[in-house]
């Protein structure tokens, strides 16, 4: 009989009785009616009796124990399996190491902060400290110390003077260093001074002026308008100047000094200055030092107003320690105008000109 | 052992007590299996100690993994089809396998065993089991002629007539479909009808 493949895939599950019901009797109905497909069924079933009827082969006797002995050999060369517990205690020994190495690594980064701090060359000392609002706490010893001090936000404008200076430290990496700075910063102030009596404070500021021949060159006084005067001079002429103005300060109800810090909107604000104060940051010869001076200023003055009975001002006073003992730059005899300024034009070189505005405000 | 093996214990309580490391358990499953693993693998790959050798790698193999035995088949199943890829496998790396010709085959069983498998094929002759199975002559040719099919052929035709698996059976030993079982079964029967009139003639 030609070979039909799918009557043949019928006919072999017909003789290992896989078909259904259905398809059984449909193959029984061919096979009764078709004796092709009876004697290729026939051919089919005496091959699968051909391979069925080979006999049964036992296995060779020495094969169970060849088993076993093959198992018993692989199993003592195999390592010991480790159990639980001791991989758990491995992990926790693993654990702890890494625990221990890291507390080593730490300590002795904090060791070497603090030896840097103890061996650190003198101009890392030099640099401005940072001022912060007296509830901050205090740094520890060995921690990082920040780079540069800066002034944030203070209004010019504000109405009602802030008994706090509000300085906060930034981060370094935003912030240029003050000493970068130095050279091409010029050194900015801002008095501003409050007062009930304007026409005579005024017209007293306005004769100081004159008297110390700030008139008289504009290279001095760049702006006077009301009650604005700007003035651009050497330390000395400044100080001739406060020196007078000292005689009418009582007359002030009060006195902000705005310094530039030489970051864009930043200062340091001093508030209730006196002009002993304000010579005493001119005095200094870098940008630095009267930056830090100003700065101590600004947290005393604030200790001054936020302590009650001002036990603290009195006693650093009365001490006349080295930051209020502000010495006055000497007045020098004036036989004129002329000369004054000729010796004072003289003396001024970049760095340590002063610039300073005076806004006297009505209250 | 033959003690040992005559204890009807089902399968899944002796794979537990084998993964428990009870050796017993572990002797029984092997006694239960070894002669079929051994006679199935025997007429795949066709010769004796090769046959021992694969039945040996097929219980280490079982043993050493049946922690691994997730439970989703029968052990039967899992076993079997560890013990057929083997065989396979070493099937395919065997050179010794199927390079003889029919005719020399022939040759070598005799006029008497070649006419006994020549007047069972003819349409009218008889189909004893028992006869065919007392016949060496007979059972040597059949041995060849089954070497000579399809490996995977061969693996169908001697799980469903020699180790008497169903379909479905087959299909999950040899994790292939259905279809694919009734196909190799349908072309390994045909082909080997064939090769049986070739050689008896």
């Amino acid at each position: 009989m030609k070979e039909n493949p799918n009557i043949d895939e019928l006919l072999n599950s017909f003789i290992d009785g896989e078909l259904s019901q259905r398809q059984f009797t449909e193959v029984q109905r061919l096979i009764t009616h078709d004796e092709q497909i009876a004697q290729r069924l026939r051919e089919l079933q005496k091959c699968k009796i051909l391979v069925s009827s080979l006999p049964g082969v036992e296995a060779p006797a020495w094969l169970a124990d060849e088993i076993k002995t093959t198992l018993e050999r692989r199993t003592l060369l195999e390592p010991p399996k480790r159990h639980y517990e001791e991989i758990q205690g491995a992990r926790h020994l693993l654990i702890r190491k890494v625990l221990s190495a890291a507390a080593m690594i730490g300590l002795i980064t904090v060791l070497a902060a603090v030896i840097y701090t103890i061996l650190a060359p003198e101009g890392v000392e030099d640099k401005p400290f940072a001022v912060e609002n007296l509830e901050r706490p205090r740094r520890e010893i060995g921690a990082a110390e920040p780079e540069v001090s800066v002034v944030k936000d203070i209004e010019i404008e504000r109405p009602q003077p802030s008994m706090a200076a509000v300085v906060e430290t930034k981060d370094s990496e935003n912030v240029a260093p003050v000493a970068a700075v130095e050279k091409s910063v010029r050194f900015n102030m801002r008095l501003e001074l409050e007062s009930g009596g304007l026409p005579a404070v005024r017209a007293f500021i306005s004769k100081a002026i004159g008297d110390n021949g700030l008139l008289e060159r504009e290279a001095y006084l760049y702006q006077m308008d009301e009650g604005r005067y700007a003035f651009s001079c050497s330390r000395e002429v400044m100080g001739l100047l406060l020196d007078d103005l000292e005689n009418v300060w009582d007359r002030f109800d009060s006195a902000r000094l705005f310094v530039e810090t030489g970051q864009e909107g930043n200062e340091v604000l001093i508030d209730g200055v006196t002009a002993e104060q304000i010579g005493e940051i001119i005095n200094k010869e870098s940008f630095a030092k009267r930056m830090e001076v100003a700065r101590d200023i600004a947290v005393l003055n604030n200790m001054h107003k936020l302590l009650p009975g001002k036990e603290i001002f009195a006693s650093i006073e009365a001490d006349k320690s080295d930051l209020l003992s502000i010495p006055k730059p000497v007045k020098p005899v004036l036989t004129s105008g002329n000369g004054a300024i000729q010796r004072a034009r003289e003396e001024i070189d970049d760095s340590q000109k002063v610039h300073l505005t005076i806004l006297i405000i009505d209250r | 052992m033959t003690e040992t093996a005559n204890i009807n214990i089902d399968d899944t309580t002796l794979v537990e007590q084998c993964r428990q490391g009870d050796s017993e358990a572990t002797e029984r499953l092997i006694v239960k299996y070894q002669n079929r693993i051994y006679n199935v693998i025997l007429k795949i790959c066709a010769n004796a100690d090769d046959a021992a050798e694969l039945s040996q790698e097929t219980f280490v193999k079982v043993i050493e993994n049946i922690d691994k035995f997730e439970g989703r088949s029968s052990f039967y199943t899992w076993l079997f089809r560890i013990a057929v890829n083997l065989t396979l496998s070493y099937c395919k790396r065997s050179v010794k396998l199927g390079l003889k010709s029919l005719d020399s085959e022939a040759d070598e069983h005799g006029r008497q065993g070649r006419r006994t498998l020549k007047e069972f094929l003819s349409d009218d002759s008889s189909s004893d089991p028992a006869a065919i199975a007392t016949n060496k002559e007979l059972c040597e040719l059949i041995k060849k002629a089954l070497m000579k099919l399809d490996d995977k052929q061969r693996a169908v035709i001697v799980l469903r007539d020699i180790e008497g698996m169903d379909y479905a059976q087959i299909a999950r030993v040899l994790d292939i479909e259905l279809g694919t079982v009734k196909s190799r079964l349908n072309r390994g029967r045909s082909n080997l009808r064939e090769i049986m009139e070739a050689i008896s003639q």
